[in-house]
């Protein structure tokens, strides 16, 4: 996701510009100068000038190259490989959706058996962490911490 | 004198004491497991501290991030892979030194230089918030508008990027702040009409997603990191007490820089030990040794973030504005826990006050003997596969945002702020910047827009009285600095040392 400055400082300039813009047509507080709007404007303007500096490249020459680990081994780099670190996010949502109907221990397993498989665990490893890291995971909120994790079709039988 | 008998009292406390112990190994292990840092460790801590007494609360976040801060050296010496980003400035001197065949010295000096920085730190901030507690007894909205504008430009200053992006990021967590109708005004602003923004976007789901997510992203695109070779050390302190000799000087300027950092709202840990480890090069009497497995820096450097540590609670506890990521979480903890942040807890509350400074010494001299468990055991720690720790740091992240308002919502705002926070790294922006904007943006607000009213939109009120005149000061020098340099550069004066 290495994007140029032009792109990155072009969306903020629209963020910004939205921001500045939908924060001025918030209501006034009757009698007062300044209401919900001001910091909102300001904001979004400040957002504004960044951006269009960053996108003219102004202040690069601050940035400290850094010495970035090996990107992923050339063997495995596919067009879809670098889709691979939505995973996460992806399994956040999923969690999201099915935790409720499914219940915490089954949405659990999946999810940490998607990471550790797309992380190139074998199954040897990837299977019982799935079997057993939910299970602690339940028991420590659940049982330790009384947070009300959805039990769904699978119930945890304490 | 009761009040210091009585904070014993709490410390002392078996579910204190249990929480210090368990903490602290937590914070050992996350710490040295690269790509984890610090700042993560606490974020995940927070659903925990929910269920603890106030000080069992504070005791987790203090043991547990001066602990990361510590073991986050044990990778980079052994690894080259800096297991917190406040142990990069000096991983490869740290790693020189290994290769040297001098490893237990390294691993050595940073256990025990960390621990006295930690000590030191804490001395600072019994000295001096009692002090400026004395001061910040008479600010007003005018004061904490530019304090909280200057731990801002602090955290912009101090980012090692473009001054342009780190302002940047600080707007954008600004303008995530204004989300919800937590402004003066009470109104609605930028919800979408969706009900679970209304309330906001609370600092915890986006520092997890942004510090935690993030990590397991970027672990998805990148390829493990070696694994450690087994290998048996001698002694670890040995040779300290003559290495703090002779680096005396150096060690009590790496406190004192540690220190100011740390006072310094906004700047943390990581700054302390670069600029540290700068200055160490820049005054020490064999420069040209640096880089080759030299201790002098790591002495200096070893003080100073575990210093900065300590003395980043000075703000938070007196003003509510974070000296750093891992205190602005500490923060909520306190406002959770009844601890309200500002002068007042210091003559309110002495009895907490002097139980924190306690667990401060406490967890910097337990981090001794539990630091050298914890190097002798790292081979075997570091040798987990990534595949079997990614999955259930995913997890917690998921389950810790489903806690702290069992709220599915959070779940998918920790998802966001991850593509947010891998996003913006990739790119150069830095996320702590973000996060503490997300932090304040309330607090600026909330300041700001009072002192606008009560000086019917006029500016020079905020310049007038003397403390907020010094402190305007400042801040615009901080925002002006970037130019200063770049004119410098410009008009051919040699490149400064960043």
């Amino acid at each position: 996701m290495q994007l140029s400055d032009r792109v990155t400082g072009g969306v903020l300039v629209v963020l910004g510009g939205l921001a500045a813009w939908s924060g001025s047509r918030l209501p006034a507080v009757p009698g007062q100068d300044v209401g919900p709007a001001a910091f909102p404007m300001l904001i979004g303007s400040g957002l504004v000038i960044c951006g269009a500096l960053i996108a003219l490249g102004i202040g690069r020459s601050f940035e400290v190259p850094e010495g970035e680990m090996p990107e992923d081994a050339p063997a495995t780099a596919s067009r879809f490989h670098g889709l691979r670190v939505l995973i996460p996010p992806a399994l956040l949502l999923f969690y999201m959706l099915a935790s409720e109907p499914l219940g915490f221990l089954l949405t659990a397993g999946i999810m940490v058996f998607v990471v550790a498989w797309a992380l190139g665990a074998s199954m040897r490893l990837a299977v019982p962490l799935a079997l057993v890291a939910p299970v602690f995971v339940h028991l420590a909120f659940y049982k330790l911490l009384r947070v009300p994790l959805p039990d769904g079709v699978l119930p945890a039988p304490w | 004198m009761n009040e210091v008998i009585e904070a014993f009292r709490l410390v002392a406390a078996p579910d204190v004491v249990i929480a210090i112990v368990a903490s602290a190994i937590y914070g050992l292990v996350v710490g040295s497991l690269p790509g984890l840092s610090a700042t993560m460790a606490t974020a995940l801590l927070v659903p925990v501290t929910f269920w603890l007494s106030p000080i069992a609360a504070i005791a987790t976040i203090i043991t547990a991030s001066a602990m990361a801060i510590f073991s986050g050296d044990i990778p980079g010496c052994l690894l080259r892979i800096p297991g917190t980003p406040a142990s990069a400035a000096y991983t490869d001197e740290a790693y020189a030194m290994t290769r040297k065949g001098q490893a237990e010295m390294a691993l050595g000096a940073g256990l025990w230089f960390s621990a006295i920085g930690g000590i030191v730190g804490t001395l600072s901030l019994v000295l001096m918030a009692p002090l400026l507690a004395e001061m910040a007894l008479s600010f007003s909205t005018f004061e904490y508008f530019w304090l909280a504008f200057l731990g801002l430009m602090c955290a912009t200053l101090v980012a090692r990027s473009s001054p342009i992006k780190a302002i940047a990021s600080m707007l954008l967590g600004l303008l995530v702040s204004c989300i919800g109708m937590e402004n003066p005004a009470g109104t609605p602003r930028f919800t979408f009409g969706l009900t679970d923004l209304l309330g906001g976007i609370e600092p915890i789901p986006a520092l997890v997603g942004v510090f935690a997510v993030s990590e397991v992203m970027r672990a998805m695109a990148t390829a493990e990191p070696p694994k450690l070779p087994d290998r048996k050390f001698g002694s670890i302190l040995a040779g300290q007490w003559m290495l703090t000799k002779k680096y005396q000087w150096p060690m009590w300027r790496g406190n004192l820089i540690g220190i100011i950092i740390g006072v310094l709202p906004g700047a943390g840990a990581d700054m302390a030990a670069w600029v540290s480890y700068a200055m160490s090069k820049k005054f020490s009497k064999e420069p040209e040794k640096f880089g080759t497995g030299h201790p002098e820096g790591l002495v200096e450097a070893g003080a100073s973030n575990n210093a900065s540590l300590a003395s980043g609670w000075v703000p938070s506890l007196l003003f509510g504005i974070p000296g750093d990521t891992i205190t602005a979480i500490a923060i909520g903890v306190l406002y959770m826990k009844g601890l309200n942040p500002g002068p007042t807890l210091f003559t309110e509350n002495a009895r907490s006050m002097y139980a924190l400074y306690l667990i401060f010494i406490i967890a910097n001299i337990i981090m001794i003997p539990l630091g050298i468990v914890m190097i002798r055991i790292a081979s075997k720690v570091l040798r987990a596969p990534r595949a079997s720790i990614m999955p259930v740091i995913l997890l917690l992240c998921a389950v810790g945002a489903y806690a702290t308002g069992n709220n599915l919502f959070s779940v998918l705002l920790v998802g966001a702020f991850g593509i947010l926070g891998f996003v913006m790294e990739r790119n150069g922006y830095p996320v702590a910047a973000l996060v503490l904007g997300i932090v304040m943006g309330t607090m600026v607000e909330q300041n700001f827009i009072t002192s606008l009213i009560k000086s019917d939109g006029d500016v020079m009120p905020f310049f007038e009285r003397p403390v907020s005149a010094v402190l305007a000061a400042m801040t615009i020098g901080a925002l002006l600095w970037p130019l200063g340099v770049w004119i410098w550069n410009r008009t051919g004066g040699r490149r400064l040392p960043a």
